[in-house]
């Protein structure tokens, strides 16, 4: 993470979005991201995410809104000149070339005509789509428009960059590709705000993430701090379980199918397990393996949209009765 | 400046990513080339080599100059442009908001730093370019072939670019509105020619409305001839003491009675229509005038004395009137005073309401586009 002078990018408050006075999307979002970060925003669906995108790019009215993008408040058209955006599920102008068409978008976001020339054929090429730059986007494949589509998010060389699903329906090759690329923004002190179901997409770039569900950010921060309750140690042995461990109340016992044991030890150091070794060494246990084991993001989601008392997975979808009130845990 | 520049540009290229625009300026040079073909002379018309005696057509009933004229206002723009174009250019252009506003499209162009209310008119104006082009290149080959053909160097023609694209954008408006509202082309399209008709059929209610006025006030002024002339006759009799006099006195006095008494029916009868006819021409005044719109052009490049003067003109009103009181009206003098009638409303009541219906309905789509969610 490249945090400089503490600047937050995108620095929502009370972020509140009721449709047509019954369909409460977004009920009072707080969120913040930081300069030079990949941010990930996660959600089931219905949660509201892509409504927090449009609503950052004008593209949604909020019913109520606080903060700032970029510095600005948010809804300043001019500043959306150094803000790129790949929407989920786009559709370019068929009748354009995919050149034409990042220099339309180009044009739109006021890059003058030289630099749009460039950088439309510097980023078709960073995408590898420069073999089908003159190709009409309607003989694309979606792959292929998801390319282009997030060479029109970068044509006006942004300062931060939203994308909503940027590898959906992209093949692993190019989702690698893509990850690269962003890889590099973020080298370059880009920021990055990426909306994605792929939780493992997402835990391999994203620097910081937010679980939004219901309309409400129930988690928010970096990975390591979300799961940091949840790390801890696995060390398998050959047979039964010593009684000393299944009498300690720090180590779980875990009887394994297949003749094994597993002693589960809360905690991300290693020094607290280096006596638990030692004995079992005396012991002349045989030690099969040892791993330190955290949350996935997968895990972490999951745990953000179950139910904390009931252990139901919480119904997608946003809430319809506006004065409902939903999970506030924020990390 | 550079936005506008790149949605016009972008704006072309979808027209030339339409085959309908290509076939409609193909159909556009058929009708010029038609013009080409055409001429008249002393015994009528002359196709491409060819001389038809046409009796009612040729050049000693209107010159050379006022039938090109004629045939290029009514032909090529009452008939071609202001109907068959436009009716292909409605079909060009009502999918130009719906499919703008499709969600996938929209988030690309609200998202960069142009207003919505300046993308909305801006968008407006591309969508009026497909009939500019067209009616520019019609109108120009029309000058052209007008000039070369029947030596009538008219730049008047030229004036209908600007009423043709005019005429289309009341139309127009009331398409932006509808595809914003319903988000359908097909919707749009269809309540678009629906609302045309209405307009038409308001238009031509109070054009019938007024020719059935004129048709009246032709009787009244008619039949005031006559009493007048009966009592110019009653007066010469009056000092006659003879009976046959005496005998035709009375009966004269007895028509007189008779026509007095239809001429205060009829003007009763004419008070009621042109009431109707403020009537008609008030709901008239809210709508765009999509006909009288087109015949300003006619009103601006064909003066009234050229055209063929009616050929009874010079007969008395009274003998429209019989002895027995039958009235025969003069259709060529109605058509005369009807043109003359419509002539007489101003330009700025022709355009400024038929652009102020167009304000209102752009204000309206305006509004709904600005402050919609996508």
């Amino acid at each position: 993470m490249a945090t400089t002078n503490g600047e937050y990018v995108i620095d929502l408050h009370h972020v509140e979005k009721i449709y047509r006075g019954k369909v409460h999307a977004l009920r009072g979002v707080e969120m913040q991201v930081h300069r030079g970060e990949i941010f990930g925003l996660l959600g089931p669906n219905g949660a509201g995410k892509s409504t927090l995108v449009k609503i950052m790019m004008t593209v949604v009215r909020p019913t109520r809104i606080g903060g700032t993008l970029l510095g600005r408040p948010i809804g300043h058209k001019p500043t959306l000149r150094r803000v790129g955006y790949l929407p989920e599920d786009h559709r370019f102008p068929r009748y354009l070339t995919g050149r034409q068409a990042l220099e339309f978008y180009a044009a739109l976001a006021k890059v003058d005509r030289r630099t749009r020339k460039r950088r439309a054929a510097e980023l078709l090429t960073t995408v590898g789509m420069s073999d089908w730059a003159d190709k009409k986007v309607s003989t694309y494949s979606k792959g292929m428009l998801q390319r282009v589509g997030l060479a029109q998010a970068l044509v006006n060389d942004p300062q931060l960059v939203l994308l909503d699903e940027p590898t959906d329906g992209v093949d692993p090759v190019g989702r690698r590709e893509i990850r690269d690329v962003l890889v590099e923004l973020r080298r370059r002190g880009t920021t990055i705000f990426l909306n994605s179901h792929l939780l493992s997409e997402l835990e391999m770039v994203c620097d910081r993430v937010a679980i939004l569900v219901q309309g409400k950010v129930v988690m928010q921060g970096t990975i390591d701090d979300l799961t940091a309750q949840s790390r801890r140690y696995e060390i398998t042995i050959q047979g039964a379980a010593p009684d000393w461990a299944q009498g300690d109340p720090s180590i779980r016992v875990e009887v394994l199918s297949d003749g094994q044991s597993k002693l589960i030890v809360q905690g991300s150091e290693p020094g607290p397990m280096q006596p638990i070794l030692d004995r079992l060494r005396r012991e002349s246990r045989i030690i099969c393996a040892m791993e330190p084991v955290r949350e996935t993001l997968e895990d972490l989601f999951m745990r953000a949209v179950t139910d904390p008392e009931t252990g139901q997975v919480l119904q997608p979808g946003a809430r319809r009765n506006a004065g409902a009130r939903g999970r506030g845990k924020e990390t | 400046m550079m936005q506008t520049v790149a949605i016009f540009l972008d704006a072309y290229r979808e027209l030339n990513a339409r085959k309908l625009f290509w076939i409609t300026l193909i159909l556009s040079g058929v009708v010029v080339v038609s013009f080409a073909l055409i001429g008249i002379n002393e015994q009528g018309l002359r196709l491409i080599m060819w001389d038809v005696p046409v009796p009612f057509l040729n050049t000693t009933v209107m010159s050379e100059e006022t039938f090109y004229k004629t045939l290029f206002v009514e032909l090529g723009i009452g008939f071609w442009l202001a109907w068959l174009a436009t009716i292909l250019a409605l079909i060009s252009t009502a999918s130009i908001f719906p499919e703008f506003i499709s969600s996938g499209s929209i988030d690309l162009v609200l998202s960069k730093p142009i207003g919505r209310l300046r993308l909305f008119l801006t968008k407006y104006a591309t969508g009026l370019l497909f009939v500019g082009l067209q009616v520019a290149i019609f109108s120009v080959a029309s000058f052209l072939v007008l000039g070369l053909k029947g030596g009538a160097w008219e730049p008047g023609i030229l004036l209908a670019v600007p009423l043709v694209v005019v005429f289309f954008s009341y139309l127009f408006s009331i398409c932006v509105l509808l595809g914003l509202a319903t988000r359908s082309t097909i919707a749009a399209l269809l309540l678009t020619l629906l609302i045309w008709f209405l307009i038409f059929s308001v238009h031509a209610t109070e054009s019938g409305i007024l020719a059935f006025k004129l048709l009246t006030e032709q009787k009244v002024t008619a039949l005031e001839s006559r009493i007048s002339s009966y009592e110019g006759t009653l007066q010469g009799l009056g000092k006659d003491a003879n009976e046959p006099s005496q005998r035709r006195a009375a009966s004269i006095r007895h028509r007189l009675e008779d026509r007095r008494s239809e001429v205060t029916d009829t003007k009763a009868t004419l008070r009621k229509i042109e009431i109707a006819h403020r009537a008609a021409l008030g709901v008239k005044t809210v709508l765009p005038k999509t006909t009288e719109t087109i015949a300003l052009l006619e009103r601006w490049l064909i003066d009234l004395a050229e055209l063929p003067a009616p050929a009874n003109n010079d007969d008395s009103t009274i003998e429209r009137l019989a002895e027995s009181g039958a009235f025969t009206p003069d259709p060529e003098q109605l058509q005369l005073d009807a043109v003359e009638a419509i002539r007489g409303r101003s330009v700025g009541w022709v355009l400024g309401t038929s652009l102020a219906f167009e304000a209102g309905l752009l204000a309206l789509a305006g509004g709904l586009f600005c402050r919609r969610d996508y």
